[in-house]
């Protein structure tokens, strides 16, 4: 508003007052306006003359007017003054937001004194404090709904990780249900070629026996053979659940696979090449001799199959160290080892053959060409062995086979083929045949007399000890060991305790058992495993009787 | 009870050379400061007693209990916890505004520890009633409530010296221009809920104690005809009617005041 221009001071200083950009209000001491400029009755739109002789707290809104007698009158009194009060002045329509500066002028007892009142217009800066408190609130709200979001997704990753899981842990089930599948269809198939077999035979010897021809050698050659098959059958399968005893022994692999040159040329034919290079200086290794050949034996018809046009072959001896992280990869014991590693340069595998090479009945071959045994055959005679088993493959390349040994302290012991090609040996010794099964006892009651030993025969531990009692120089103690009431172990304790001579042989179809921990027969037991034939038999036998008598002085 | 607990929660602060015990209790507003021009003038004859109620001044804020201060009982038994703590008996009690209610709750629980009390603008109800002058309209009340409801920061910056926002910056509290009122705005709203929406009209006549009401002239807060329905309502009382005018004579007239009470003690 423009104002006339001033012509002295005190119009000057009266335009100051008037004018001034805040509202001035004196108070007498009890709050009653005195005088008010015009800038103040200019904001409430009233003549501020009007004001005079009212309280200033009336001018407020309720709460205004509560708190400046509760709060700020006091104040006042107290300190003499009061500043930036966020008050509200009452208008007809509305608020007018103001802040408010109070302060005493002259003694409280001077009739002169009165309280100056500065109003600030503070209507912009209300605004601002309520978005800033909205703000506020809303980043609280934010905090509080990013807290919960969080929340959330937590529980979404539990939730997709169980569910993961879950449906990971179901596919394994489905794995393991179609891997017992295979095995359990593949075992059936093999088995049902091989009693085929025994039984197409059989029924022929029958035939032929009921008309009074003798003429059946063959057949019984063929049944025999269906039933050789079944026994190896049942043996890999055994030899893959790690339930074949194995006999380790310190072995020289150069020696053993030397002498397996003839075998192996044999098998592969004239047009693969065979090649062995034989590390000089190599360590003795803890193996089973004869598993050690059928695995090398395993792997080279393997590397055959994959150069059906021909190729070669290297067999490869050395000695290595696994230190802690390949033996932590590779879940074995670190060390030393002997390293026995099959080459050839077929056909290689890709990855998805490769991952599931070592599962059992898992082939690649044909039908009736391979049982899909041979190399789960192979990682559980490594495994058993405390050694482990590593396959390099590339398609068009050829396939690596290393077969870690663990390395054994102390002489070699002698490589023979102990299964010499010999008629079966006999003998005239007295002999205990104690098993329960009537079939497999008459059987061997049967072969040993067929030998020329004296026979004894038991149903069980019990009527076993009595025969012992009734009987003298009982030289072997041909025993089951697993049978009801008193088990072969027993039965053979007590009995060395009365004859400390006597020589024993156990027998057994399970390896679960009393003589075989972990898979590994005790030390100094003599062990036969079902099913037997006749001449391994006669051979186990002959060799337990010798063999006692040898380390029998005198 | 552990009088130095008590001391520290309620800031109580001991003066005078008498040994009847004076007890000063501020209302809805300010802390002891209130007593300031007052007070004094009883430290020849009376122990003179001041604290702080809980949420006030320089009281411990962490024994606010929201659910204890929802009614006048909560601070009764504050003034009586006060009382037996420091062992006051035959107790002279001056209680400002809604202090002076909770001086006859406190003094109807425990007559045995009062002799007189002084009430300072009291007031059994501030909202009106039928046939009963309170001072406000049940709108006017809704209105005041919700507006520290809103908890608007002008009010909070104003009036909360920062009690609670740096208890380990105490000195910024003391530097703040408006010192004299620490309230903290939480505290503040809910005991302005508690105050203006109690009714202890049928409490007056239960009490015994002999009683000074101080009533002023043109009290907003506590209008003559409130002072005029205590005195009716509570026997045993006399009525002083004071020039001054305002909420708090103790500030705006200490003389008229002092005198008030010397005369009737």
């Amino acid at each position: 508003m423009p104002s006339p221009p001033s012509t002295g001071v005190e119009e000057d200083l009266e335009d100051l007052f008037e004018n001034a950009p805040c509202g001035y209000l004196s108070l007498g001491a009890d709050a009653r306006i005195r005088r008010c400029n015009q800038t103040f009755g200019r904001w409430l739109g009233v003549d501020p003359q009007t004001f005079v002789g009212k309280r200033f707290p009336d001018l407020l809104t309720i709460a205004g007017r509560i708190y400046f007698e509760t709060h700020f009158a006091p104040l006042l009194k107290m300190q003499g003054f009061f500043d930036e009060v966020a008050l509200d002045i009452e208008t007809e329509t509305d608020a007018l937001p103001v802040l408010v500066n109070a302060v005493q002028r002259g003694s409280v007892d001077d009739a002169r004194a009165f309280i100056r009142v500065t109003v600030f217009k503070a209507t912009d800066r209300r605004r601002y404090e309520r978005q800033l408190l909205e703000a506020r609130r809303q980043a609280d709200g934010a905090s509080a709904e990013l807290a919960r979001l969080n929340q959330a997704l937590e529980q979404r990753v539990t939730d997709e990780v169980t569910s993961r899981m879950q449906a990971e842990e179901a596919l394994r089930q489905a794995q393991k249900m179609e891997a017992i599948g295979q095995l359990t269809g593949g075992i059936a198939h093999d088995f049902n070629n091989m009693l085929a077999g025994v039984i197409g035979a059989l029924n022929l010897i029958q035939k032929r026996l009921s008309r009074g021809d003798l003429d059946v050698d063959k057949f019984i050659e063929g049944a025999l053979d269906s039933a050789y098959r079944a026994a190896g059958l049942t043996q890999r399968l055994l030899q893959f659940s790690r339930q074949t005893p194995l006999e380790p022994v310190a072995l020289d692999v150069n020696k053993l696979t030397s002498g397996m040159s003839d075998l192996l040329s044999r098998t592969l034919g004239e047009t693969i090449r065979v090649e062995t290079v034989l590390a000089a200086g190599l360590w003795n290794a803890k193996a089973d001799p004869s598993q050690l050949e059928n695995v090398i034996l395993n792997l080279a018809v393997n590397a055959r199959d994959a150069m059906p046009g021909g190729g070669s072959l290297t067999i490869e001896t050395s000695n290595a160290y696994v230190d802690e992280r390949y033996a932590r990869d590779n879940q074995m014991a670190e060390g030393q080892y002997v390293l026995v590693a099959v080459t050839d340069t077929g056909q290689g595998m890709p990855a998805e053959v490769l991952t599931r090479v070592f599962d059992p009945f898992f082939t690649t071959k044909p039908v009736g060409k391979g049982t899909g045994l041979g190399m789960s055959q192979v990682y559980g005679f490594a495994k058993q062995s405390g050694g482990h088993v590593k396959i390099y493959s590339e398609v068009g390349v050829g396939t690596t086979v290393k077969l870690y040994l663990p390395r054994q302290i102390g002489a070699a012991a002698a490589v023979g083929r102990p299964r010499a090609e010999l008629a079966p040996l006999g003998g005239t010794e007295k002999i205990l045949v104690v098993e329960d099964d009537e079939r497999v006892r008459t059987f061997a009651v049967e072969a040993l007399r067929e030998l020329g030993y004296t026979v004894l025969e038991a149903a069980d531990g019990k009527s076993a000890c009595e025969v012992m009692l009734a009987n003298t120089k009982i030289a072997l103690l041909f025993t089951d060991v697993v049978m009801p009431g008193m088990t072969g172990r027993e039965l053979a304790d007590r009995a060395v305790q009365s004859d400390p001579d006597l020589k024993l042989l156990f027998s057994t179809g399970y390896t679960r058992n009393a003589i075989v921990h972990n898979g590994v027969l005790d030390a100094g037991i003599n062990f036969l495993q079902k099913p037997y034939s006749l001449h391994d038999l006669a051979r186990k036998i002959r060799g337990v009787l010798d063999e006692s008598e040898l380390s029998t002085p005198g | 009870m552990n009088r130095e607990d008590v001391g520290r929660r309620f800031n109580v602060n001991i003066s005078g050379r008498g040994s009847a015990p004076m007890l000063f209790a501020h209302g809805f507003g300010c802390d002891q400061n209130m007593w300031r021009y007052v007070a004094p003038a009883f430290e020849d004859d009376f122990k003179v007693v001041m604290f702080d109620h809980v949420g006030a001044g320089a009281s411990d804020l962490s024994a606010y209990d929201p659910a204890k201060y929802s009614s006048l009982d909560g601070y009764a038994d504050d003034v009586l916890e006060i009382c037996r703590a420091f062992e006051l008996g035959n107790v002279v009690f001056v209680g400002h505004s809604v202090s002076a209610m909770i001086g006859i709750l406190a003094a109807i629980k425990a007559p045995e520890v009062f002799s007189n009390l002084i009430l300072v603008g009291p007031s059994p109800r501030y909202i009106n009633d039928e046939n009963y002058v309170g001072g406000f309209s049940e709108p006017q009340i809704t209105e005041l409530l919700d507006f520290l409801d809103s908890n608007h920061m002008g009010w909070s910056e104003a009036m909360a010296p920062v009690i609670m926002g740096n208890p380990d910056r105490p000195e910024l509290g003391q530097e703040l221009t408006n010192s004299f009122c620490r309230t903290d705005p939480n505290v503040a709203r809910r005991f302005a809920r508690t105050t203006f929406l109690s009714d202890n009209r049928e409490d007056l006549d239960r009490l015994n104690t002999p009683s000074l009401i101080l009533q002023c002239s043109e009290d907003i807060i506590a209008p003559i005809e409130v002072g005029r329905y205590v005195h009716e309502h509570l026997p045993n009382s006399t009525l002083a009617i004071l020039e001054a005018t305002g909420h708090c004579p103790n500030l705006s007239a200490p003389e008229e005041t002092i005198a008030a009470i010397k005369a009737y003690l």
